[in-house]
């Protein structure tokens, strides 16, 4: 932005999937925003994801959801103007870790992160969008404890079932087994495994599965959630790259694998709605719609 | 604008009336005669192009609305209409994500237009060309998506067709009426849902003479209003009345259908009653709203496009800032 702008560009906050962002200030309002400045592609023009954000996000408005205020067009960029966030999950959960140990947050503090980006989440699917690329890094907070869903870049909208979705979204560390065994048709599950691996990630600030490839991604998701079969997941052996060699593991303990990264006990409806977030199979899985109403968030529903 | 800051703030309108629209076209299309008969030729051109690479109609449909906003607000030159075409279809497949590579599609437009192994130099000039107008397409709509989005006139006919439980014959006739519909200025004026509405409606009025339109849709939240679909129910008709020769549904009328002409349509405009539609503006405050009497200004260094009419009127209240399209 030149002095000539109606911003006042701060300081870099990162670099996502297709630009820089800043912080900036509208000098006129005195309203902090996000300044994000979208690359133009010499090969193919203005970038699909910029496209896809801009026309999704202008939709979206919704307390749990970052608004985008204006777009800006300047002599050869294009600029996207976003409410302006504090920080993020990632950075937030990365501030806690002590030496080389991650740190968890407190239970009430996750519940709360949690209910937020459930309410986003189904926020989004009832306007059929989905996010597709739910993380940490992506989920934006400020001072006051809110959460914001961020970052559309891979979000689409849905409607009437397509099968050209490429299965090249999620980062891989929240990617849904059934995107992973190449699944195509995915709809809002393929977020809702993301917001299970977010949860627990909360629980003990270390990520559920961090694979490094798409083989060691499922070898452990199933290490921990069993090896699904034909008859735990009818279906799944017909997914492309289904590999009926998988290792056969049987499903662990959830609460054992969390509960010594967690120093605070985690109740049974914590545990049941993980399990409820991170079914292999996604008809199985739950919607953002009934994780709102799952028991561990009683106290939101029955007090709002 | 403000000296201060060089900058603009627009606030979008995604749907103009008829005054508006032939306001600006005022401005930007000098001779009607020979911008209509281009639009035919670069409708024609652009359906080559989904046909040539599989594309749905909601490509077409939404290039079309893109080439159409674009002369809304710039200059119509016949030397260039092609590029537009081209453009509006590259930005169409992004946002209706039916990606495909800009050479491809630069390669297809240049073929069609008889240059069937364009030089690299060739094509290169050609995408500069297309991403140009690219951004340009974008600032017309103000990059408001609402429009074309998640409705689009095709899919609605099906999904209202399944609702009414229509006929397969009616839902394909309103289909047919629905690719004529996009040679009309509809696009500009109407969304999409209401004109996919116009269009079955007179598909049953075709082929279920004595039936009750009314009735069918009585009772049922449209999310539209009569004065739209009778805005769009009257540009269709008159459309064939005016113009049923350069119609694509003459030579397209389904097999099964028996056949009929221009008569049709006058009987059905005859019985439709006295012709209404949307409320319009006068044409004295139309001139005296900037939105449609100031150009688009490209050389202001900042323009900002915002939906809201909340966001504008929070900046005019604290400064000046020189925001067009302001009428909240």
């Amino acid at each position: 932005m030149s002095s000539f702008s109606q911003f006042k560009q701060l300081e870099k906050l990162g670099n996502g999937t297709y630009a820089t962002v800043y912080k900036g200030l509208n000098k006129t309002t005195g309203v902090y925003v996000a300044l994000k400045e979208v690359k133009l592609d010499s090969e193919e023009g203005t970038p699909s994801t910029a496209i896809r954000e801009i026309s999704l996000m202008k939709e979206l408005k919704h307390d749990n959801v970052v608004r985008l205020y204006d777009v800006i067009h300047t002599e050869n960029k294009l600029t996207l103007v976003f409410e302006y966030m504090d920080n993020d999950l990632k950075k937030y959960m990365d501030s806690r870790i002590v030496g080389n140990n991650p740190q968890g947050l407190e239970l009430n503090l996750v519940k709360y992160f949690q209910w937020q980006l459930m309410e986003g989440a189904a926020f989004c699917h009832e306007n059929k969008i989905l996010h597709r690329d739910l993380k940490p890094q992506n989920l934006l907070i400020n001072n006051r404890g809110q959460l914001k869903l961020g970052d559309f870049g891979l979000a689409r909208a849905f409607g009437i079932p397509v099968n050209t979705f490429s299965s090249e979204v999620v980062t891989l560390w929240y990617r849904a087994p059934d995107v992973l065994m190449g699944s195509r048709t995915y709809s809002t599950s393929i977020d809702m495994w993301s917001c299970g691996c977010i949860l627990a990630e909360m629980v003990t600030g270390k990520p559920l599965f961090p694979g490094t490839n798409d083989e060691e991604q499922l070898r452990l998701i199933f290490d921990v959630m069993g090896t699904p079969n034909e008859s735990t997941w009818p279906g799944v052996s017909s997914f492309p790259k289904f590999n009926p060699t998988f290792p056969q593991k049987l499903p662990k303990d959830l609460r054992s694998i969390l509960q010594i990264y967690s120093k605070e006990p985690l109740d049974d409806t914590l545990i049941d709605l993980l399990h409820g977030l991170l079914q292999l199979n996604p008809d199985m899985r739950l919607s953002a719609k009934q994780a709102l109403h799952h028991p561990w968030f009683a106290e939101y529903y029955q007090h709002p | 604008m403000s000296a201060k800051f060089d900058t603009q703030l627009l606030l979008s309108r995604p749907y103009l009336t008829k005054r508006e629209l032939t306001r600006l076209q005022r401005d930007t299309i000098a001779d009607r005669r020979t911008y209509n008969q281009k639009k035919l030729a670069v409708i024609k051109f652009m359906s080559e192009i989904c046909l040539h690479l599989n594309f749905p109609r909601r490509t077409l449909e939404t290039a079309i609305y893109f080439y159409q906003r674009y002369h809304v607000f710039n200059r119509f030159e016949t030397e260039l209409c092609y590029t537009v075409a081209t453009s509006s279809l590259l930005l169409s497949c992004k946002q209706v994500e039916t990606i495909k590579k800009v050479n491809e599609i630069c390669n297809i437009s240049l073929r069609l237009r008889n240059v069937p192994k364009p030089s690299p130099e060739m094509l290169d000039n050609l995408k500069k060309g297309v991403f140009q107008i690219e951004l340009r397409i974008l600032e017309s709509c103000s990059f408001d998506y609402r429009t074309n989005n998640f409705l689009h006139i095709d899919e609605c006919v099906v999904k209202f067709g399944r609702s009414f439980h229509l006929s397969y014959h009616v839902c394909l006739l309103a289909w047919v009426i629905g690719y004529d519909v996009l040679k009309l200025d509809t696009l500009l004026t109407i969304p999409q849902h209401t004109i996919a509405l116009a269009t079955l409606k007179i598909a049953y009025q075709i082929l279920k003479p004595g039936a009750d339109w009314f009735q069918l849709v009585a009772r049922r939240n449209l999310e539209t209003d009569k004065y739209s679909l009778n805005e769009a129910y009257f540009d269709i008709l008159n459309f064939y009345i005016n113009s049923f020769d350069i119609c694509d549904l003459k030579n397209n009328i389904p097999p099964e259908i028996s056949y009929f002409g221009l008569e049709k349509f006058i009987e059905l405009k005859k019985n439709a009653g006295p012709e209404f539609g949307l409320h319009d503006f006068n044409d004295k405050d139309i001139e005296m709203d900037p939105y449609f009497t100031s150009h688009r200004d490209y050389s202001v260094r900042e323009r900002r496009y915002v939906l809201s009419p909340k966001l504008v009127q929070d900046e005019v209240k604290s400064g000046p800032s020189g925001p067009v399209g302001g009428r909240a």
